[in-house]
């Protein structure tokens, strides 16, 4: 009897064992953890990327032999399944900092900006770190990349904010006025013009003297892309499903496109055509000048990542991680490769290879000419 | 896309969008208004529930005859309970059934609210793939995390005790009085497991996650509270007696027997009777005095 009762009363325990075992399975649903896609850049025979182990990897093209930086620091998490850090996401036990932005590199410095709110500047012989922005405590989440002009460095973070720093020593220069809502796009330089979009759906142009906006343009649906300059016009994507041409000058409406699904990735430009992906998994191919559609050609998933353009060829990877060539003479599309591992971040060439950050951490490489996949690199430290 | 997320997700998403598009970006509001709808769609299965507890409640006595009557036969027990239920109309089962058909809603729901939040860039990018192609749901994308006070992307202590202490109050108004002493032992210590481990919970995940379940657990209440009233939260208090109860009367009425004569061997004492002399008393009929007469008795060495 005393074994049956001692059993009994165990199943208050089993059931809400078992209901707290559903709940937190079931609550930390698919894409919630923060994980980053940074791109790559290179920059005399190294490619720069970050990883996600939080590490800025800097591999010699040559010898395929990597250097690894410091890993970033990440702030504390709250919640005990690490379900609601600063920025959010399921992510029990992960301790790295993501990177989403694509390094940049100038002079004898490449730069990184972390999920962790801070930004980082190293020595390209060797990793090591030369100045972090700012020096104590942590900005919000930056998401979007950096952007280097005029020995000054530009990033926006989700504070809504747009800050400019001495790209040599790291000093703030200046930030401009909050936007209405979470920036996590990457700004665009244009001779004195740096434009930007926010969640708030509206893409800005600031003075990159002084952060002082000269004009704003409103959308229906917040901004990530990054803006594309093609000559006088700024062309952008936004969540309201359309894609965006304005006066560069001051922002007056010159065409928009509409698609099905969010214009995440930024456009690119080749022998005036512009190309751009869509999260609607269409690939379109638009007259820049009127934003016309040429041609349009559904893919097997979306497609996040900024494409490329190899000899007369754009690269475009869907999500699912299978890579596509669309000809820019007769605009066909074939597909090169499927590396059958998610792809969210942007592509980066070097002469005919394309480099691809797959969400393994691990970077593909292919032969865009070719298509002929070449060994991958790890981008793991351990 | 599979199954579960064409047919129960993606509407969810896209309803829960909708409505905050409508109340101005507020997902806040949204999540609530959700809640209740859903809570509303479920109400025939919630009754069920609630009434078929309540009717349980209602056989407690009679259970419990029935236990005395046959507990040493477990199957002429079970027989005659399920007998009981028939004859009530009770299904004990029905309430597994309702809470099993619930489940999928609940966790579709939940799910909803955390890929909606779409905190990370991630979710961002994952919630792109449920959208519906109308206007309403790209305008508003991403939504507001401002609510009252609340950063629904991040827990709130407040909102995680609202939520234990809301399911505690819930719990404890359904509970089923049970004549078995180990089934409300098990019943008390869900009654204080479940609510600290949703409030444990609710601190680990946003607060829009505390929000729908402190919303659940208040519509459970009110409907519970109409259906059967306060329930286990009723206090027991002494009731006075109705006044058209007329009160009991003690005294000699006509019908009472004289008391009884003690016969003669009877010794009475009381105060007022003299103590009776030992020596009166017939040989052999002496009183048993337990000490003293032990140690009389007790053979000498």
């Amino acid at each position: 009897m005393k074994h049956k009762s001692g059993w009994l009363l165990k199943i208050p325990f089993v059931v809400a064992a078992l209901i707290a075992v559903i709940l937190v399975v079931t609550g930390c649903v698919s894409g919630l953890t923060a994980v980053g896609w940074s791109g790559g850049t290179v920059s005399d025979g190294i490619l720069y990327v970050g990883s996600r182990e939080g590490r800025l990897v800097a591999v010699n093209l040559s010898d395929d032999s990597r250097t690894f930086s410091e890993a970033l620091v990440p702030i504390s998490q709250p919640g005990l399944f690490g379900c609601a850090p600063a920025g959010g996401g399921c992510s029990a036990g992960a301790v790295s900092v993501p990177v989403y932005g694509i390094p940049a590199v100038s002079d004898n410095l490449s730069y990184m900006a972390g999920y962790n709110g801070k930004v980082y500047a190293y020595s390209i012989d060797n990793l090591a770190v030369r100045w972090v922005y700012p020096r104590e405590g942590y900005l919000q989440p930056i998401v979007g990349g950096i952007v280097i002009a005029e020995g000054k460095l530009f990033f926006g973070c989700t504070d809504g904010k747009v800050y400019a720093l001495d790209a040599v020593t790291g000093d703030k220069l200046w930030e401009s006025a909050a936007t209405g809502d979470k920036i996590w796009g990457t700004p665009t330089i244009a001779g004195e013009t740096l434009y930007i979009g926010s969640f708030d759906k509206k893409l800005y142009a600031l003075n990159i003297a002084d952060g002082t906006k000269k004009w704003e343009y409103a959308s229906k649906g917040s901004i990530i892309s990054t803006p594309l300059i093609y000559q006088d016009m700024v062309i952008f994507g936004s969540f309201d499903r359309n894609l965006y041409a304005l006066n560069a000058s001051d922002g007056t409406l010159k065409w928009q496109f509409t698609g099905k699904n969010f214009f995440w990735a930024e456009p690119v430009v080749y022998n005036d055509t512009l190309y751009v992906g869509c999260l609607d998994k269409s690939v379109y191919v638009l007259n820049p000048t009127t934003g016309a559609k040429i041609a349009a050609s559904e893919l097997d998933s979306p497609l996040a990542s900024q494409p490329v353009v190899v000899n007369d060829t754009v690269v475009f990877a869907s999500t699912k991680g299978v890579v596509y060539s669309l000809s820019t003479v007769t605009n066909e599309i074939k597909k090169l490769a499927d590396l059958k591992k998610a792809v969210n971040g942007p592509l980066t060439a070097s002469g005919e290879i394309v480099f691809i950050h797959t969400q393994d951490n691990v970077l593909q490489r292919l032969n865009a000419v070719t298509g002929t996949l070449l060994s991958s690199i790890s981008l793991s430290s351990s | 896309m599979n199954v579960w997320e064409l047919i129960i997700q993606q509407p969810l998403i896209n309803v829960l969008i909708v409505i905050a598009h409508y109340m101005g970006g507020s997902f806040g509001v949204s999540i609530i208004i959700l809640t209740i709808i859903v809570n509303l769609c479920m109400l025939p299965l919630t009754l069920s529930q609630i009434r078929s507890t309540k009717a349980m409640q209602a056989l407690q006595p009679k259970l419990a005859e029935l236990q005395k009557k046959y507990g040493k036969d477990r199957q002429k027990l079970a027989q005659e309970q399920m007998n009981l239920y028939k004859t009530a109309g009770v299904k004990p089962a029905g309430c597994l059934i309702t809470m099993v058909i619930q489940m999928p809603v609940w966790i579709a729901l939940y799910q909803s609210i955390m890929l909606a939040m779409a905190v990370a860039p991630e979710g961002l990018l994952n919630l792109s793939r449920f959208l519906y192609p109308w206007n309403a749901v790209y305008g508003a994308l991403p939504l507001s995390r401002s609510f009252l006070w609340l950063n629904l992307a991040q827990p709130d202590i407040f909102l995680a005790i609202l939520t234990g202490a809301s399911q505690w109050v819930q719990q404890k108004m359904s509970i089923t009085p049970s004549t078995d002493p180990k089934q409300n032992q098990q019943a008390q210590m869900m009654l204080w497991m479940m609510p600290l481990m949703f409030g444990f919970l609710a601190l680990s995940f946003p607060s829009g996650l505390a929000l729908y379940w402190v919303v659940n657990n208040t519509f459970r209440i009110i409907l519970q509270y109409r259906v059967s009233g306060w329930g286990g939260l009723r206090r027991q208090v002494k009731q006075p007696a109705a006044p058209e109860k007329k009160a009991l009367q003690f005294g000699p009425s006509a019908e009472t027997k004289p008391a009884e004569q003690p016969s003669a061997g009877t010794v009475v004492a009381d105060t007022e009777t003299k103590i009776v002399d030992k020596s009166s008393l017939k040989p052999g009929k002496t009183r048993f005095q337990p000490g003293r007469d032990r140690q009389k008795n007790r053979p000498k060495k």
